[in-house]
């Protein structure tokens, strides 16, 4: 991948020159089988009694005559792909042509006819090497029950995890290390971004970008930010739980079933006093005055 | 005072409360301000009540009605100006009898009170039999600046979306600031409380919630309470705000609330709390005494827990999730003693202030044995050695703390610069080793008469009460609930049959401690310990011991205990030992507890078959011990003897004896797992101490490193600590303390090793907690501790300005880590900001090491308010400390400013108290901060400024006595020049400046006294301050100078305007005599300051609460010199004008007239007069015309 960039850059002006033909075997192949469309095009011309062609205009029906016909194999790929196959058919090319417009009836007559030219086989050239797919691991077969004309299983190591065989970096002094200065590093540039972008104090007054403090900015209730765990502390709490949760259900199944009680009982204080229906005797019995619905004024009524 | 001895509770009021009803209709966050009313059912206990006295303190009372019929009533408070006017006096015995005169003229346990209502006289005779009286008073409080505090964050939102709420608190009986009442914890009855609020927000209040209704406009909600339980009105309390409601789900009588979004942190918090209540049930076989118990999460509290009756108040700052372990037993102690007051504190209330030390140290004691209970023996040894040693320390320097009954009374306490006889007056130290000594005296008892006859005792004293509290009134069981020290000492001998009296006498009614120093030397001969116990007992805040001592002297055969008595004269005890000597013999030595354990002897003397000894191993006199033995003796002590008290002496003592076997020593103990925690975390300090001691011999790496390597780094990496889990707490401890301790390690430079500070940084980088349940932050916080520990003074070239290049390279990476860790708060706050608290801590230890450039503005903009408040009590101690190094005065204004302006109660409180604790200057020193004006402006705060808050005023008191002294500061002017110009006084010109002053003064001198104690009181600050009274010379000057300018363009000002304001005081007496048959007050002055706030009342219808406007802006007017407000009386009075003789004279009649009292003193000359009439200002102060202006209901 790095080598037509580098080539881009540094070389191309040099071998401009000499090199175009030489450039790649794929545009060799493609350069070839336009050559072999123009000799095409030239000769139904000659065939419908031209006897010279300024160039442009050739190269404008080889331009179209190239669409066609690439267009005609696109639509017979998507055919053939539409009924699951990979390989086109007759049939699908023939729908194609139909589908283009073309009275596929004509064909074997104007393939037949009489003054048609015969074109010399176009160059042999070499095709383009597809470059081979890595193969990390044995292909697999196909099991019984697919069909073997299905596409072949991919190289394992797109489906499945690779196998490394060199162990990664294991060592555990290593990775802490990293660790460590991978989250000093972080944390330093989120503290000097902060600093940067906002308020700051400093602690020198020769050279106050030294040791930058973020600003000390009141809040109107302080408490709340010092007393609630953070939210990345919380995660970690949850991470930390449902990986000792396991643990905990056994041992602990009697406590477990007294705390969903609580909980129902908190549940119900927002002051809707709604009590969810499942366990609504037990919670009537719960007889707190903070929990008793509010009382209508008394309206007094003269008479 | 009028409680007889014997007898039970007689009340010092004609009159006895029975029923209260307090109606708050309408609280208004917006303007703060609070309106209701309050109505009082009483009896009266005399033929003809006339007066009725009341406590309030700054509410505006808009109408008194008894039995609906409009009374006339007078409302002065003379605390809130402890010293009218007066210049002179700037020294703190005399504020301190004035305040206290000042308290006691309003004292409810005196049957005094701010608030005197006179009775119609239609309702005076109304037959022979008692009848019932309803006093029904209207009032309304705006902004209170104590009493009731607001929180009102500033952010959008209707008030409960903001969080506003409101509370009640204070220091002792406070509740008259927010409603009037009797506020004494001796008068009883029963309560109908309605609060009506917002529909969005709860009241929270004492007693049962009866029932809510909704107004008729359905916006708000009035809450129905009614406390059937005769309680004090000093035990009524309210909390209003949007408060999250949790019934507690193992005792749905209990309700707990907190402000919005901390639910799941309430929920946790209180999960324990049934197990509390069980404990206390269990052992007082009692139930808890009220129907419901309600606890309220407040913000900016007052103090971390207050309890009132079935309600506790506590600050929001004690709740915290599952992921935090340090605050968890901190809450739950908070919890215990809030609960232990419910019982003896609330339930059982007390009868005076001499039986407070009852109270306080039942439920400190039921408190302790929660602790026994639930934190383990080793915690309750540990808590009580610690008690001890505060208490013990606290005596010395004091010299003496008396607790109770007769020692409020008759205990003098010269040295003592407050006044003990008043809960008011006290110094808020002294008030905190007040409680820890009652409930170590509460210890001493329950030695003497065990445990179970203790909880009898408790059982009796809860049982009579909780007859008594369902009785109606008229069977007059109420005082029941009231206890003394002389009914508890009653139950105690009915109980135990043992007479604990002389145990009282020594330990509650005797101030101070005992001090012993002990020595032994063995006799092999008469294998005999020669113990030697002295005492010293001449040096202040100690007394002399005679009585049973207990020694234990741990043998190789066993432990021993013996009994000695300490006698007048005998100092020698000689013990018998129990074995003989012997070494080498491979026997396990028993201990104490029973366990044999092998111990290496080698160590100890080959003679001597004894181990260590113990003066007093169960701390059963309060004392201090200072003992004498050999360094392997303490050795074997700190690791053998099972008890953490011998441990942690052991521990202080081997600091003493830097050897590599008390290395040793202290490493095991370190190592050893079943050590209890607290005694290994001293280890660590010791063992810093010893090892620079030894510095020269120490070999291998730096103390504690390859220890905590091996506890708590990676087996293959040792340089990298384990990732935390900290599951087992004892090593959790342990791990936090360590650095903190390395950290203090020196080298031959005296600096921190580089290996340690080196090991410090990489425990802050290595540091990882992903993988805990708990939250680090306090491990972390304590690792910048270790950091700061690690600072030494850097190398100065003479005044040199620090700047970033010249930064030491350590330092530079240390400051790195704070700087990190600080900016990393802001955006990843931790629990109650700790590590943003050590941080400031470690910038200000940077900036006074001379690494940094000292510089408050950092600590300045955290100690705003809107930070929490743990952040701004560090910012603040930086500001203090900052003030003292530098001697700097902005800074010093800038607290002082603070005190006088910051909304949360607690900050103001701190500030003093931390600047009595770091003061920028002493008596001793001399500081260019110690100026005139400082004299002012702190006598000002103390005399006035902060009249809201007892504990304020007597912070502030204490910082004055701190800085100055008890007597007349050094830095005003001599005395002795200020007595010459007393002498001229009276010839001296009249200073014209006073013109506005003159009404009230004239009036004041005329003020009501208040009852024969006052006066009392008077007469004793008159000799006392007689010696130091006259003004300062700054005076002089001052009245020169502005006499120049204004005498040349009038003459004689003062003098015209003297006879106009007599002539008004003419007008004043007519009034008297001709209302004096409809107004029957005792005495004249009483009715002339009552006439006068008549008079006064349409001038004047603010509250008493705020400052005298008109002092403030004789203050202002003042040029240059600052000696503030007050000169104006005594100049007037005695007037300087040579020529003035008409208006000395009338001046002198005058005083004949209205104060046939003090005639006699009128004969002498007029030097002594004048002083006396300073005295009178005082004296006199509660009616000065300043304070009686409540509006009324005249017509």
């Amino acid at each position: 991948m790095a080598d037509p960039a580098v080539m881009a850059g540094g070389f191309s002006a040099v071998r401009s020159g000499g090199g175009k033909a030489t450039s790649s075997p794929a545009e060799n192949y493609q350069l070839a089988r336009r050559r072999t469309l123009q000799v095409v095009v030239s000769s139904l011309l000659t065939e419908c009694g031209f006897e010279s062609a300024e160039k442009a205009a050739v190269e404008s029906l080889t331009e179209m005559i190239q669409s066609y016909i690439s267009e005609v194999g696109r639509c017979a790929k998507a055919y053939c792909e539409h009924t699951a196959r990979i390989t086109p058919t007759l049939s699908d090319t023939v729908v194609t042509l139909i589908e283009m417009g073309f009275n596929v009836n004509t064909l074997p007559v104007y393939a037949k006819r009489s003054q048609r030219m015969v074109i010399t086989a176009p160059p042999v050239t070499n095709a383009p090497v597809i470059p081979k797919a890595l193969i990390a691991g044995q292909k697999r077969t196909h099991p019984s029950h697919i069909p073997s004309h299905f596409p072949e299983f991919p190289d394992p190591h797109t489906y499945i995890k690779t196998p490394t065989f060199r162990e990664p970096v294991s060592d555990y002094q290593v990775v802490r290390e990293k660790a460590a200065s991978q989250r000093r590093d972080v944390e330093r540039a989120l503290t000097r971004f902060m600093a940067k972008t906002g308020e700051t104090q400093s602690l020198f007054k020769d050279d106050i970008t030294a040791f930058p403090l973020i600003a000390a900015r009141p809040s109107s209730i302080p408490y709340l930010s010092a007393l609630l765990p953070s939210e990345l502390e919380l995660q970690t709490l949850e991470e930390t739980d449902s990986s000792e949760q396991d643990d905990q259900t056994d041992s602990e199944n009697t406590f477990l079933s007294d705390d969903p009680g609580a909980d129902k009982e908190n549940s119900m204080l927002p002051p809707g006093g709604v009590v969810p229906s499942v366990k609504a005797s037990e919670e009537n019995m719960i007889d707190n005055p903070y929990l008793r619905p509010v009382k209508k004024p008394k309206v007094r009524r003269k008479k | 005072m009028n409680r007889k001895k014997d007898k039970g509770f007689e009340s010092p009021r004609p009159f006895k409360l029975t029923h209260q009803v307090v109606c708050i209709n309408n609280i208004n966050f917006q303007r703060k301000s609070v309106i209701g009313f309050v109505e009082l059912t009483i009896f009266p206990t005399v033929v003809n009540l006339n007066r009725i006295k009341l406590n309030s303190k700054q509410c505006r009372i808009y109408r008194v009605r008894v039995n609906d019929l409009e009374a006339p009533f007078i409302y002065n408070d003379p605390t809130l100006e402890v010293c009218h006017h007066e210049s002179k006096q700037r020294n703190l015995n005399y504020f301190s009898s004035a305040y206290t005169a000042a308290v006691s003229a309003v004292d409810p346990d005196a049957g005094h009170g701010e608030l005197v209502i006179k009775v119609p006289s239609e309702l005076w005779k109304q037959g022979d039999e008692m009848n019932v009286l309803k006093v029904y008073i209207e009032f309304s409080l705006d902004q209170p600046k104590g009493g009731l505090h607001f929180v009102v964050p500033d952010v959008e939102g209707s008030m409960a979306e903001r969080g506003a709420h409101v509370f009640s608190f204070g220091y002792q009986n406070s509740t008259r600031f927010w409603f009037p009442c009797v506020d004494s914890y001796s008068e009883l009855c029963t309560w109908k409380l309605e609060f009506t609020v917002d529909a969005s927000m709860v009241a929270v209040s004492c007693g049962d919630l009866v029932e809510t209704v909704y107004t008729h406009d359905m916006r708000k909600k009035t809450f129905h309470y009614v406390l059937p339980i005769p309680t004090a009105a000093s035990n009524i309390s309210l909390s209003v705000g949007p408060f999250e409601i949790l019934v507690d789900p193992y005792m749905h009588e209990v309700t707990h609330f907190c402000l919005p979004q901390l639910l799941p942190l309430l929920k946790h918090s209180m999960s324990y709390l049934h197990e509390i209540f069980e404990f206390y049930e269990e052992i007082l076989t009692c139930r808890y005494p009220y129907s419901c118990f309600k606890t309220v999460f407040v913000d900016e509290a007052y103090v971390q827990v207050s309890s009132y009756a079935s309600m506790s108040i506590f600050s929001t700052n004690l709740l915290h999730s599952a992921m935090i372990i340090d605050q968890t037993p901190l809450t739950r102690q908070c919890l215990a003693q809030a609960l232990a007051q419910q019982f003896f504190g609330c339930f059982i209330s007390r009868m005076s202030w001499a039986d407070e030390w009852v109270l306080k140290g039942i439920s400190g004691y039921i408190y302790g044995l929660y602790l026994k209970k639930t934190f383990g023996v080793n915690q309750y040894r540990h808590w009580i050695k610690e008690e001890l040693d505060k208490m013990v320390e606290y005596e010395l320097k004091m010299g003496g703390l008396p607790v109770g009954s007769n020692g409020h009374l008759t205990c003098p306490t010269p040295h003592l610069h407050f006044s003990i006889k008043h809960p008011h007056t006290l110094s808020w130290k002294y008030y905190k080793m007040f409680q820890c000594k009652a409930h170590l005296v509460m210890r001493l008892i329950e030695n003497r008469i065990s445990m179970e006859f203790m909880l009898q005792v408790f059982n009796k004293l809860l049982s009579l009460a909780s007859t008594a509290s369902s009785q109606k009134y008229q069977s007059h069981m109420w005082s029941q609930m009231l206890v003394s020290t002389h009914s508890f000492l009653k139950s105690i001998s009915n109980v135990s049959g043992k007479d604990i009296g002389p145990l009282i006498k020594q330990w509650v009614d005797q101030s101070a401690v005992v001090k012993f120093f002990g020595s032994f030397a063995f006799n092999r001969k008469r294998n005999v310990l020669e113990l030697e116990i002295r005492q010293d007992y001449t040096s202040s805040g100690t007394q002399k011991y005679v009585g049973p001592i207990k020694v234990t002297v741990q043998e190789l055969d066993g432990s021993f205990n013996h009994t000695l008595q300490i006698e007048e004269n005998s100092l020698k005890h000689d013990i018998p030992c129990h074995s003989k000597s012997r070494r080498n013999k491979k026997k396990k030595i028993p201990l104490m507890n029973g366990e044999e354990v092998d111990m290496d002897l080698s160590a100890m003397d080959a003679d001597s078959p004894l181990l260590w000894i113990r003066i007093d191993p169960d701390m059963s006199i309060l004392r201090k011990v200072e003992f004498e033995q050999a360094d392997f003796m303490w050795q074997y002590q700190l690791r053998y003897e099972r008890d953490v008290v011998a441990q942690e002496e052991s521990i202080l003592a081997l600091e003493k004896f830097p050897t590599p076997a008390s290395r040793l020593a202290l490493t095991d103990i370190l190592e050893q797992d079943q050590c209890f925690y607290k005694v290994r975390q001293g280890a660590c300090f010791c063992l810093a101490k010893i090892a620079n001691s030894m510095m020269s011999t120490w070999t291998g790496p730096p103390a504690m490193k390859s220890l905590f390597t091996r506890m708590f780094c990676c087996k293959s990496c040792p340089n990298i600590v384990k990732t935390n889990t900290f599951i087992s707490f004892q090593s959790y401890f342990l791990q936090k303390t360590m650095p903190v301790a390395m950290a203090q390690l020196r080298d031959i430079q005296n600096l921190c090793p580089k290996d340690v500070l080196n090991f410090i940084l990489d425990l802050i980088k290595y540091n990882d907690n992903r993988k805990n349940k708990f939250s680090d932050n306090y491990y972390r916080a304590e690792l910048i501790d270790a950091l700061t520990n690690s600072l030494t003074p850097a190398i100065s070239i003479s005044n040199e300005v620090r700047t970033v290049d010249n930064l030491n390279g350590d330092v530079r990476l240390i400051l790195e880590e704070i700087t990190r860790s600080l900016n990393m708060e802001k955006l990843l706050p931790s629990y109650r900001n700790t590590i943003t608290v050590s941080c400031l801590r470690a910038i200000r230890m940077l900036q006074k090491n001379g690494h940094i450039p000292s510089d408050p503005s950092l600590f300045k903009s955290y100690a705003e308010y809107g930070h929490f408040v743990d952040v701004r009590v560090a910012a603040l101690e930086a500001v203090v400390d900052y003030t003292r190094v530098d001697r700097s005065s902005v800074e010093l204004q800038w607290l002082l400013n603070m005190v006088q302006n910051d909304p949360a109660h607690y900050i103001r409180h701190k500030i003093l108290s931390m600047l009595g604790k770091n003061p920028p200057f002493t008596k001793a020193a001399e500081s260019p901060l110690c100026n005139e004006a400082l004299v002012d402006q702190l006598w000002k705060l103390m005399n006035s400024g902060t009249s809201h808050d007892w504990r304020l005023r007597c912070d502030a008191v204490n910082l004055y006595y701190t800085l100055f002294g008890l007597t007349r500061p050094s830095c005003l002017p001599l005395p002795e020049l200020g007595l010459v110009l007393n002498l001229k006084e009276k010839k001296a010109v009249l200073n014209p400046t006073i013109k506005p002053e003159q009404g009230p003064d004239t009036t004041e001198m005329t003020g009501i006294t208040m009852g024969g104690l006052i006066t009392m009181e008077t007469v004793s600050s008159v000799s006392m301050s007689s010696g130091v009274a006259p003004p300062p010379q700054g005076l002089k000057r001052k009245l020169d100078s502005v006499v120049g300018p204004l005498g040349s363009s009038s003459p004689e000002p003062g003098q015209v305007l003297q006879e106009e304001d007599t002539s008004k005081k003419f007008k004043i007496r007519v009034r008297i005599s001709s209302a004096e048959d409809e107004i029957d007050m005792e005495s004249p002055h009483d009715s002339q300051a009552f006439i006068h706030h008549h008079l006064n009342i349409l001038e004047r219808p603010s509250t008493p609460g705020k400052e005298p406007p008109a002092v403030d802006q004789a203050v202002l007017s003042l040029p240059v010199t600052p000696l503030p407000s007050s000169f104006g009386k005594e100049s007037t009075s005695s007037s300087k004008h040579s020529g003035d003789h008409h208006h000395h004279h009338h001046h002198h009649e005058h005083k004949k007239k209205k104060k046939k009292k003090h005639k006699h003193k009128h004969k002498h000359k007029h030097e002594s007069k004048d002083k006396e009439r300073d005295s009178h200002a005082f004296s006199n102060s509660p009616a000065s015309g300043r304070s009686v202006r409540s509006p009324s209901m005249s017509d």
